[in-house]
This record gives C-alpha cells, sequence and structure tokens, in this order.
C-alpha cells in the first residue's frame, strides 16, 4: 500500500501542472464564455438560462493529459524501477482522487454560479438544468463520473501508444469509430431510436452519469493494466 | 557469491537477434564493466536484467528471482540509461525527488552534494537541459539511490572531462563507503579500465570475454621485433592483431606463451581498450570467415 502511494505520488510530484492544468483551461474557458456573453449583449436573456457545453472542456484536457500519463510519465517511473502494476495501481488511485477533486469544485462554481445569476449574464456552464432537485452527493458523483470514463480512456489509449506506437492507436480509433458506426447501423435497421432516445431521458442522472461511466472506467482500466503488462519504457 | 544470473539468455525482435544465447553472472560487489560495440546488444540484456524487456527464452535471476514485475526485486536495482526520457512538466528537481521516493536507500545530503558539484540547475525545466545536464540528473541519481545493484548504461553522453571524473571519482569513494553491485557499460574503456574488476565483453548480441579484468590484461600481450621472430614466437597462439612495417612485425596475441625465446623482442602489456577492441574484430573476422563458408579472409 505505502509503495502505491509513493508510486502515485511521482505521478503528483508536479501536482501543480498535473491537477493544475485542467482547472487553469476551465478558468479560461469560463473567461472566454462570459465575454462572449458580455459581447453578445443581451439585457436580459430569455426565459431561464442558456446552457453551454463549456464544461466538456475539462473533461477532455483530463483525457489528454492521462494520455501523456502512460507516454511519458510510464516510461520514467518504469525507469526508477516501479513495476507496471504498481504504476497502474496508481494512476487508478490518482484518477479516483482526481475526479472527486474536480467534482467537488464543479459543485462548488455551481454554487457560485447560481449565487451570481449566471456569472451576471444568465448562462449556465456548470449547474446544469438536468440536475434540479438532486442531493449534493448526486450532484458531485455526477461530475465526478465521466472523468473517470475519459481519464481511464485516455491511460488506455496512452498505453496502447505506449505498446503498439502510431498504428496501434489508429487501430483503436478505428476500431472504435467502427464501433459506433456499427452500432447506429444497427439500432437504425431495428428501428430502436425510440427507445434509445427514452434511455437516455429516463436514466437518472446518477446512473447515467456516474454508475455506467464509472462501470466502462473499470472495464477501461482492466485493458489498461493487461496492455501494460508487455509495454516497455 | 553472484547476485545476477543470466542463462541461454535470447532476446529476438521480429527478424533480429539483439541477444544470442548469453550467459554469465555479476558478483556481489565488484565493479563491472559491459563493454562492446553499439548495437552489441548491451543496453538490450540491461533492460532485461531490470524487467523492463522480457527474454524470447531463457532464465534471468536477479536476487535468485525473477525481475520482471517483481516488486520485492526491483527497488534493489537502479539503471540509468542515457537514453531515459522524463515528463515534458518535470523540473530536474521533479526527477531527484521522484527518485528518492522510491529507493530505499536514497541519500539526500549526497544528491544535494552532488547537485552542486555537476552544477545542476534544479529548477530548470528538464525539457531545457543540455546534454550534459540530463546526463548530470541520471548520475546523480545512480549514485545517491545506492541500490544494491546499479547499472549506468552510456551514463555521461555529453558530460565534459572534469564531470566524468567526478563521477568516477564519486563512485569509487562511494563504492568503498557501501559495497554494491555496479555495472559500467561505456564506448570509453580507457577511462573506466582502472576501476571495473571484471570484464564482460558482448558483440553480436554474444559473449566474447568474461573475467576479471586481472586474468584478461595477464591473458595477451603485444610483442613486436623481426617478423621471423614474432612468428615463432606466436605460433600455436590466437593473434588478435597485426601490423607489418617492412621486416618488422607487431602482433597482439592472446594466451602469453611460456618459455619462448623473447631476447630479440619487445613484450608489452595489452591494454583493457586494446584487448577487446582486437578481440572484437578478431571474432567479427572469425564470423565473417564462417558465414562465407570458405574460412579465409580477402
Amino acid at each position: 500500500m505505502t509503495q502505491l502511494v509513493k508510486v502515485a505520488r511521482i505521478q503528483l510530484v508536479n501536482a501543480r501542472m498535473v491537477l493544475g492544468m485542467p482547472l487553469l483551461v476551465l478558468v479560461c474557458v469560463l473567461a472566454a464564455n462570459i465575454a462572449i456573453f458580455v459581447a453578445i449583449g443581451t439585457a436580459s436573456p430569455p426565459e431561464g438560462a442558456t446552457v453551454t457545453g463549456a464544461l466538456v472542456s475539462i473533461y477532455i484536457v483530463t483525457l489528454v493529459t492521462h494520455v501523456q500519463t502512460m507516454t511519458q510519465m510510464f516510461p520514467f517511473a518504469l525507469g526508477l524501477s516501479v513495476t507496471r502494476r504498481e504504476f497502474v495501481a496508481a494512476a487508478g488511485l490518482v484518477v479516483f482522487g482526481q475526479a472527486l477533486l474536480y467534482g467537488v469544485i464543479i459543485w462548488l462554481m455551481s454554487l457560485l454560479e447560481r449565487a451570481t445569476g449566471g456569472w451576471g449574464l444568465g448562462f449556465a456552464m456548470f449547474d446544469l438544468p438536468f440536475l434540479e432537485g438532486s442531493n449534493v452527493v448526486t450532484r458531485i458523483l455526477v461530475y465526478a463520473g465521466p472523468f473517470l470514463l475519459l481519464s481511464f480512456a485516455g491511460l488506455w489509449t496512452g498505453i496502447v501508444y505506449q505498446r503498439w506506437g502510431q498504428p496501434g492507436v489508429w487501430a483503436l480509433v478505428l476500431a472504435f469509430g467502427a464501433l459506433v458506426v456499427g452500432l447506429m447501423a444497427l439500432i437504425g435497421w431495428q428501428g430502436w431510436w425510440q427507445q434509445v432516445f427514452d434511455f437516455f431521458a429516463e436514466t437518472p442522472a446518477l446512473l447515467l452519469f456516474a454508475v455506467y461511466p464509472a462501470l466502462i472506467g473499470v472495464v477501461l482500466a482492466a485493458f489498461t493494466y493487461l496492455t501494460s503488462r508487455r509495454a516497455v519504457p | 557469491m553472484s547476485v545476477v544470473n543470466l542463462r541461454g539468455v535470447t532476446k529476438r525482435y521480429r527478424d533480429t537477434l539483439a541477444v544470442d544465447d548469453v550467459s554469465f553472472d555479476l558478483h556481489e560487489n565488484r565493479i563491472h564493466g559491459l563493454l562492446g560495440r553499439n548495437g552489441a546488444g548491451k543496453s538490450t540484456v540491461m533492460r532485461m536484467l531490470t524487467g523492463q524487456e522480457i527474454p524470447t527464452s531463457g532464465q534471468v535471476r536477479v536476487f535468485g528471482e525473477n525481475p520482471y514485475e517483481n516488486a520485492a526485486v526491483l527497488p534493489r536495482v537502479c539503471f540509468i540509461k542515457e537514453s531515459q526520457r522524463y515528463p515534458d512538466i518535470f523540473l530536474a528537481r521533479h526527477a531527484l525527488e521522484a527518485a528518492a521516493m522510491v529507493f530505499p536507500n536514497w541519500d539526500q545530503d549526497f544528491a544535494d552534494r552532488l547537485v552542486e558539484e555537476f552544477r545542476l540547475p534544479v529548477k530548470r525545466r528538464v525539457r531545457k537541459l543540455s546534454r550534459g545536464q540530463l546526463s548530470s540528473v541520471g548520475v546523480i541519481i545512480g549514485l545517491a539511490a545506492r541500490a544494491p545493484v546499479t547499472l549506468f548504461d552510456e551514463p555521461y553522453l555529453g558530460l565534459d572531462a572534469v564531470a566524468r571524473q567526478a563521477f568516477y571519482d564519486h563512485l569509487i569513494a562511494d563504492y568503498g563507503r557501501y559495497p554494491r553491485t555496479i555495472v559500467l557499460s561505456t564506448h570509453l574503456i580507457d577511462e573506466v579500465a582502472d576501476i571495473i574488476e571484471d570484464v564482460t565483453v558482448i558483440d553480436r548480441g554474444r559473449i566474447v570475454m568474461d573475467d576479471s579484468s586481472e586474468n584478461l590484461r595477464s591473458q595477451a600481450v603485444t610483442v613486436s621485433g623481426p617478423t621471423n621472430a614474432v612468428e615463432q614466437f606466436a605460433d600455436g597462439h590466437d593473434v588478435l592483431h597485426r601490423e607489418d612495417l617492412g621486416g618488422f612485425t607487431r602482433v597482439v596475441v592472446s594466451g602469453i606463451p611460456a618459455d619462448r625465446d623473447t631476447a630479440s623482442l619487445q613484450v608489452e602489456p595489452v591494454s583493457l581498450q586494446q584487448l577487446v577492441v582486437r578481440t572484437t574484430q578478431f571474432h567479427d573476422a572469425a564470423l565473417a570467415g564462417a558465414g562465407n563458408g570458405k574460412g579465409d579472409r580477402s
């Protein structure tokens, strides 16, 4: 256990960059949104807040940083006699902690957003409408869930690159694309679109944004470990 | 006692045979030189010793166990390589701090002194370090980690002569106080000749020499003199190298012929570098001859 914490600390030895960078990007995106809404200059916004999808930015940045966890931190850590197993386990620990931390931070931002009436401009970047009426825990978990999914997706992509190089990543992306297209074709062919929409509309936010992403994240974590077994720094 | 054993270790990458049926031991608390040309297989051997590569066949044992994914063995092994990459977001000090966390014998005072001496700008981004400064990061980690098995793979690319000497001096002094098993892999054989106690030479993935430097040095001589006398002297022994100039000949002979007339000859010891270079060439030529299927050299 202590070794695990040590290896996690190696991954966070420059925590300012590792944990701070996605937050910095988030703040910049928020600033950009405020600027845009000021520029548009709607004196009184229409009924309800305008929802922006800008929150997605921090999830994407987190995915990219975890690709680098594998392409840069992994070879370094193995150079320090860390085992692959320890490294992947420690990365999982970091991912869980980070998801929870960001979940709390986004929740705090949503409180701030509400208190300021959508940053004085009536737009919603954090306080998402489908979370209306949810309790604190649900809110934090809903913000945290997608981080798990995307972080482990980043880790797996990174270790695929580490093991099979560029061709491996292309194969992964193509396979993923084929899977999506195949699923869509299947749904269209079977005429399941209505059921799919219903699923997304009716599934509780906690399941849809926290439980399911976390489950997929765990599967991706397993893939990451298996791929790392024969990856060479 | 040996702390590292390789038995019949082979590593094949698709169509290249990087390491070919290699067996040797590293003895406890000795300084070993792992020597050989570029691409001879030195780095691959060390990567297998540290569990970073998996042998295609054969057995690698470190402290009696397979090092691959072995959390009981690996923290006792420190592998410093020239090609080590560091995360882009790291400052130089982050690399040292990380090493301090994982190596149980880490000596922070020693590390601090080495940072001073090698003039390493610890607050600079790793990406902005010069080649020599990057090498000193590795050298500092390798020394301060005090790992029972420490491997240096071409650790001093870009280091100036003063810094290299500082490295050798610290290595010897610290080895004296804290004996450990050290492997030095390098091209600069002359520089390390006085340090290394055991020599393993690898060429084309095969071991061509494996002995203590003392034994090796006593095994070969340079003989020069009139061609006839030199040929008589060397008769029946491996001539590793030969130079002719008029009626005068100079040869490097492996195995010192006893009871032979040396009156008209000049006999000198062979430097380790000479011996390694000549032996490697000798093996290369023999292999080339065998490859032709004729056995003669043109």
